[in-house]
């Protein structure tokens, strides 16, 4: 098949992506330590163009390319743009941070544009072998990114945990994938399966069998439990502003995966997935929410946190509706925003030389950068489902997909576990502005991360008064 | 046909045995050479499904390369290999538990139900003059070039990853750079000629320091 | 038009959060301008559209701006309606609150005194007073231009939530504290009757649209529901709205925060506790027009309380010593007589006399916090007298206002409560006779008191010490222009209104009458002209009753006053056990103290000792906290920090996830 200009303009963002990561790397050898900032500036510029890309070549229709191993629709355009806008949100929270560290180099920049352009890859999928490719190369540059501190044991140690556990999922995931293969006899693109799946259901156990692999693949990348043990300690020992990408930005593209695997391919299980998921979603929310109250260190309590909305996002893909794929996916994209807020405050919060690990370095936040506070409790109050920041709206939007296919009981469990949950998001906002301060002098932070973090933090408030559109568009992608 | 059943059935073997026991060897040098051994069994049942491609691939990349870099790695560093043991011991019933649930459900499904010889057609052989490389790389760079640009940029990143990880520049150690030693310029750079003032040496010095010195001060 | 409505809304909005947030920055002429301009775009469109409405004929606007949610098939949404009813709304508040704005400058000049010195709570006082005010102008703006009973219900609370802030205000005083929350606790009981009430609207008619309600009403009129033994459906939505009504507009038994809420400072006692808040419950009532038209228990119910309101609350009137709280209680009184019209069908009267008394009793508050200001906020009209020389305007504008609270023939109360009084007469529902005897006889308590209370400030000799006699005079012009802005349309504004909207129906549609309720007719069938009218009303009871009042209100405490300055208090005490009663309030408040704070605290600790401390504290939330540490006890041993631990979970779900859907 010879390759056309459609297909070129069809993956124009990955093709921006790649030149630009291509691009930092050679420059990166010719500047001198105190110039690494046009690193920044080339990689800022190179995520707005592709942003722009996707703007230019969206639209309400399908395009496939590659011999139909790439897919471009509506889903797609939004998913990128949501990472590409994550990823600039954590090249402008991290840059002093990692200046500060001596980790502001060249690397940095180009690891962070691979698992991007990975992620790209994976959000426009239309096969297993396209999806595994991406997936490999999110991984790998995320493996490298957590231990990218080399001098940290912490790290090292987290990457180490993390390439193995993250083999072993994705492994499972290739075994899933074969099986597949086989039982559709020989495809493996979504489309095919989807039609052999929706032939013969669930009376091929083929099927399940590889489904119920390929979900551990899934439920890996998303930290659902019981695959979820890499991501409190990988969050903890990672460097700050690699945990801000790594608990946003992957969220995305692992729903994407969740949407092409399970909804595109295998929608004719859907009533084997949904249950499987249930079970995911009920551990995750529980587990989430109640281990993250013993937790003293914020880093790890974000991580069970995110535990808990990977359980509600779930709750939201296993109602099996196309309301319920919307509310997923608005949630997902919401989460980004909240995570990438969160964890953007406190790498904000360690650049005087100390490290905002535990909850205690919150205390009295109010006092010393009243604005950042405010964020923070807006942010908290979103993940806690307080209105009307968005955070309610989506948990509510993926309870409503639940009790709408009868899964009352479910949805109500998934209300206490939030209520239980809410206790550790206002501790944090308690900590902020009740409690005294540890270091007295005020905290001042660079011009560009308040402007970031204030867009990031009103954002959160202003989708969650005006929802609408946001809602309209993930309707959109699920037709 | 039977003698290919009997390689196979030979090779399989050997591959399995081969892995069980790069499992269960105390000694990692043998492990190692075990897996030498379940590839190269490998690469034969590869030959046997007319796959001489890949066959050769995995013998010349797997053996030829990774395993003898791995070797060389597991032979410079020294791993514990006791209690390594005692935790494998430890863990040896619970494993067992769950490969062997794990073994009925593959049973389940992967068993001669699904997957006899009967389930499926024989595939047809292809002519003495096919040419598997080239079938390979025809559809390699044309229906697949898509994957095929990714597994590139993963092989990049595998780079960049690797070396970002493990380059370190230790300011103590002493190293030659021959291409700066090459673009040493003769003049300036070699000899740095200064210019200072000459000054008096104090007599309790020049009596220590010896005529010669006495000499140059004057 | 969107657009302008948008702006009406959102300037006081704007307004507000400048002031609330920024208010340090911009400083107090900041905040001030600020507010007050936003509340003037707002006034000026207001009063725009209102003349759009009365000379261009203007139709009605109903339509939704912004869908919010949408749960079960009920939008969640903000919509304007804004037809005659509302217009008449919008231009009454903005236009008092641009003139309480105003006011304020004067009167909350310097506002530090109020404060303890240090006191954190009273940094920016200035600036943050402005800001609740703006908000409460944004909150009543959102309540009336509601096209749905969700906004409604939020504009409901944000009212509520503002006049909680303001009553309490001046948040060192106990008293304040006290009265904010007695406020508070009072209306959490009639919104919940209100949230009932919608509730029941969303159930039965699945819908919080007015216009699909409204449309779908008749089909329910002879339903029955099966609480209480089987009531009608439409009467009991009435009642629970109304009960939501009688908390905000402050009717009996429901009425007791209003006394107290005085403890606020007097530009939101007038705009808040007077002129606008408290209305809203008559607003409601009349926007609900085709509902309540369904069921004559309701209105009945209704009338009564209003009537009864009207009547008894007149009467403490005559009992108070404090300026505000005579001002008060005559609120209090006036609105019984709105809602009387209302329980008589007679909704335009109501909302006449709702923009009227909106005038007038704001006119009265701004001249009682005038005279305050120059008391050195000395509340006691016992320690007054003699003020008409020292503030002139302060004088004539008071009278105007107390002219025009008793109905005196010509001035903007006179149409307005006569046309009440008048419709209940004719009224023919459970109760309406009583309600009329009630209404009449108010007419003459009502001249009483007032007049009382005006000869006592401005006659007589002044009884203040010396040192504030020395300082008396007339306050500043940002205190008297709202007053003098006041006196006009509390003098005219009824002769020109009263053609238009009692006897032209120049609400149409925005007010649904049912034929054989229709009490306001006689007045349109035998409609003269003002003069005819005025003529008309001389021949009947309620005047003479309100001149008799007021003659015997000169006679008392102006003429019998100069002789004997103890007349006031040897009054009262020669009354016994009535002015006992008076002056408790007919126990009220006593009886909640003693029966729901104190019973509520007994029941609380039962229910503290018991539920609480056992079931609650030790069983659930210690045994939870107990569970969520055990838990995560066991999951810190899961999670080692071992890797093979990690790996043996991952190989552990999937073979019991395997086994789940492949073995079985």
């Amino acid at each position: 098949m010879p390759v056309e200009a459609n297909s070129m303009i069809a993956i124009l963002p990955e093709i921006v992506i790649l030149t630009v990561a291509c691009a930092v790397l050679v420059i990166d050898l010719y500047l001198p330590d105190e110039r690494k900032d046009i690193n920044h500036i080339v990689t800022i510029i190179g995520l707005a163009t592709a942003l722009g890309a996707i703007s230019l070549i969206g639209s309400d229709k399908v395009t496939y390319a590659f011999d139909n191993s790439f897919i471009r629709d509506p889903l797609s355009d939004l998913l990128k743009g949501v990472i590409l806008i994550v990823t600039l949100f954590t090249f402008v929270y991290s840059r002093d941070y990692m200046q500060q560290r001596q980790l502001w180099i060249g690397e940095y920049h180009v690891l962070i544009l691979f698992a991007v352009l990975g992620m790209l890859i994976m959000v426009s999928a239309n096969n297993f072998l396209t999806l595994y490719l991406g997936l490999e190369l999110l991984a790998l540059c995320l493996y490298a990114l957590v231990a990218f501190d080399r001098d940290s044991k912490a790290g090292a140690e987290a990457a180490m945990k993390y390439f193995v556990l993250g083999a072993l999922g994705s492994g499972m995931l290739l075994y899933g994938i074969s099986m597949l293969y086989g039982a559709s006899g020989g495809f493996f693109g979504f489309a095919q399966i989807a039609d052999i799946a929706a032939a013969q259901g669930t009376d091929n156990q083929l099927l399940v069998f590889g489904l119920v692999f390929v979900l551990i693949g899934v439920a890996f990348k998303f930290g659902a439990v019981p695959f979820h043990m890499w991501l409190p300690d990988v969050y903890q020992g990672a460097p700050m502003p690699i945990v801000l990408f790594l608990s946003s930005a992957p969220k995305v593209a692992a729903f994407a995966m969740a949407v092409r695997i399970l909804i595109e391919g295998l929608g004719g299980l859907q009533t084997d997935w949904g249950e499987i998921l249930i079970i995911l979603s009920v551990l995750s929310f529980v587990l989430g929410n109640v281990v993250a109250i013993a937790q003293t260190n914020i880093k790890r309590m974000l991580a069970y946190s995110t535990i808990s909305h990977v359980g509600f996002i779930f709750l939201g893909l296993l109602a099996g509706t196309a309301a319920g794929y919307t509310a997923a996916m608005f949630y997902t994209v919401v989460y980004a925003l909240m995570a990438a807020g969160a964890f953007g405050i406190l790498v904000l919060l360690s650049t005087q030389g100390i490290e905002a690990e535990q909850l205690d370095d919150l205390k009295g936040l109010s006092e010393r950068n009243g604005w950042l506070a405010a964020m923070m409790a807006l942010i908290m109050f979103s993940m806690a489902g307080v209105p009307p920041a968005v955070g309610f709206m989506a948990k509510l939007l993926v309870l409503e997909a639940a009790v709408s296919v009868g899964l009352v009981w479910l949805a109500v469990l998934a209300v206490i576990f939030s209520i239980v949950g809410a206790f550790y998001y206002l501790r944090v906002i308690k900590l902020m502005y009740f409690d005294k301060p540890q270091l007295e002098q005020p905290l001042v932070i660079d011009g560009t991360a308040t402007i970031a973090i204030s867009i990031n933090g009103l954002a959160i408030l202003f989708l969650g008064l005006f929802p609408a559109s946001l809602l309209q568009v993930c309707g959109v992608a699920f037709g | 046909m039977g003698f290919e059943k009997l390689l196979f059935y030979i090779f399989a073997a050997v591959t399995l045995f081969a892995a069980s026991m790069v499992i269960t060897r105390r000694n990692p040098v043998l492990s190692a050479l075990y897996l030498v051994m379940a590839f190269v069994s490998s690469a034969a049942l590869w030959l046997l499904l007319e796959a001489e491609f890949l066959g050769i691939v995995l013998i010349l990349v797997y053996v030829g390369a990774v395993m003898v870099l791995f070797l060389f790695v597991v032979m410079m560093l020294n791993i514990d290999v006791a209690t390594l043991r005692a935790r494998f011991i430890h863990y040896l019933p619970l494993g067992l538990i769950v490969a062997g649930i794990m073994v009925f459900d593959m049973f389940l499904v992967l068993g001669p139900a699904d997957f006899g010889l009967d389930q499926f057609a024989k595939p047809q052989s292809q002519p003495a003059d096919y040419n598997n490389t080239a079938a390979l790389g025809q559809i390699l760079y044309t229906t697949y070039l898509y994957q095929f640009e990714i597994a590139a940029v993963i092989l990049l990143v595998a780079i960049v990853a690797a070396i970002r990880l493990t380059l370190r520049h230790r300011p103590e150690t002493k190293y030659q750079d021959p291409s700066n030693q090459v673009r040493v310029r003769k003049g300036s750079d070699r000899v740095r000629l200064i210019t200072m003032p000459a000054e008096p040496v104090p007599p309790s010095l020049t009596a220590t320091l010896g005529a010669t010195h006495t000499e140059m001060t004057e | 038009m969107e657009n302008i409505y948008l702006t009406i809304v959102l300037a006081p909005l704007l307004g507000a959060i400048v002031a609330g947030f920024w208010g340090a920055k911009i400083g107090r002429a900041g905040a001030h301008w600020v507010t007050s301009s936003g509340v003037g775009i707002a006034c000026a469109l207001s009063l725009w559209v209102l003349s759009r409405f009365i000379w261009h004929d203007l139709p009605a606007f109903n339509d939704t701006i912004y869908i919010w949610m949408v749960a079960d098939g009920i939008q969640f949404e903000i919509g304007f309606l804004v037809d005659r009813l509302t217009v008449l709304m919008m231009a009454t508040v903005t236009f008092v609150s641009l003139m309480v704005h105003i006011y304020t400058i004067g009167y909350m000049a310097d506002d530090e005194h109020n404060w303890p010195h240090g006191s954190l709570a009273g940094k920016n006082s200035y600036q943050r007073f402005f800001s609740y005010i703006s908000l409460f102008t944004f909150s009543m703006l959102m309540l009336v231009m509601s096209n749905n009973f969700i906004q409604l219900f939020f504009g409901w609370e944000a009212v509520g939530l503002v006049s909680y802030l303001l009553i309490g205000f001046w948040a060192t005083r106990e008293s304040a504290v006290f009265a904010n929350l007695k406020a508070f606790l009072v209306n959490r009981v009639g919104d919940f009757g209100f949230i009932l009430g919608i509730a029941a609207i969303g159930m039965y008619f699945n819908s919080m649209d007015y216009a699909e309600v409204f449309a779908k009403a008749p089909e329910f009129a002879n339903t029955e529901i099966a609480v209480f033994g089987g009531v009608s459906l439409m009467t009991l939505i009435c009642i629970l709205l109304f009960i939501g009504a009688m908390g905000k507009s402050a009717q009996v038994p429901l009425h007791v925060w209003l006394p107290d809420s005085m403890e606020g400072p007097t530009p939101i006692s007038a705009l808040i506790h007077a002129a606008t808040m408290v209305t809203a419950g008559i607003f409601m009532v009349a926007r609900m027009s085709p509902l309540y038209e369904l069921s004559t228990t309701a209105l009945s119910f209704v009338l009564l309380i209003g009537a009864i309101t009207a009547f008894f609350m007149g009467l403490i009137g005559l009992v108070q010593n404090d300026i505000k709280r005579v001002v008060a209680y005559s609120t209090l009184s006036q609105l019984g007589y709105m809602v009387a019209a209302l329980g008589a069908s007679a909704y335009a009267a109501g909302i006449f006399h709702l923009m009227t008394h909106a005038f007038f009793k704001a006119l009265l508050f701004l001249a009682a916090g005038s005279v305050i200001i120059a008391m050195h906020h000395d509340q006691d009209i016992r320690n007054m007298g003699g003020l008409r020389r020292y503030m002139p305007i302060t004088w004539i504008t008071a009278l105007v206002g107390s002219l025009a609270l008793i109905a005196f023939p010509g001035f903007s109360g006179f149409f307005s409560k006569d046309a009440i009084i008048e419709a209940v007469g004719h009224a023919d529902v459970f109760g309406a006779g009583f309600a009329w005897l009630l209404l009449t006889i108010g007419a003459f308590i009502t001249a009483l008191y007032s007049f009382r209370m005006y000869f006592l400030v401005f006659h007589g000799k002044p009884r203040m010490d010396e040192h504030t006699q020395h300082h008396l005079h007339e306050t500043p012009w940002v205190v008297t222009v709202p007053l003098l802005a006041l006196a006009i349309p509390s003098i005219f504004i009824g002769w020109y209104a009263v053609e238009p909207l009692l006897v032209n129906n120049w609400f149409g549609n925005a007010i649904v009458v049912a034929h054989e309720h229709d009490t306001l007719h006689h007045l349109a069938n035998h409609w003269h002209g003002q003069v005819a009218f005025i003529q008309h009303g001389m021949h009947g009871l309620p005047f003479w009753l309100a001149m008799s009042g007021l003659i015997l209100a000169t006679i008392i405490w102006w003429g019998w006053h100069k002789v004997n300055p103890a007349i006031d208090g040897q009054l009262q005490q020669k009354a016994g056990p009535l002015a006992r009663v008076l002056d408790n309030k007919y126990g009220f408040d006593d009886f909640n103290q003693r029966v729901f704070a104190a019973g509520g605290r007994r029941i609380g600790q039962v229910f503290w000792n018991t539920g609480d401390q056992k079931i609650i504290d030790d069983t659930i939330v210690n045994g939870s906290a107990r569970a969520v540490s055990w838990t995560a006890e066991w999951m810190r041993w899961l999670q080692s920090g071992l890797l093979y631990h990690y790996a043996i979970a991952m190989i552990v779900g999937l073979v019991g996830l395997l086994t789940v859907y492949v073995a079985f």
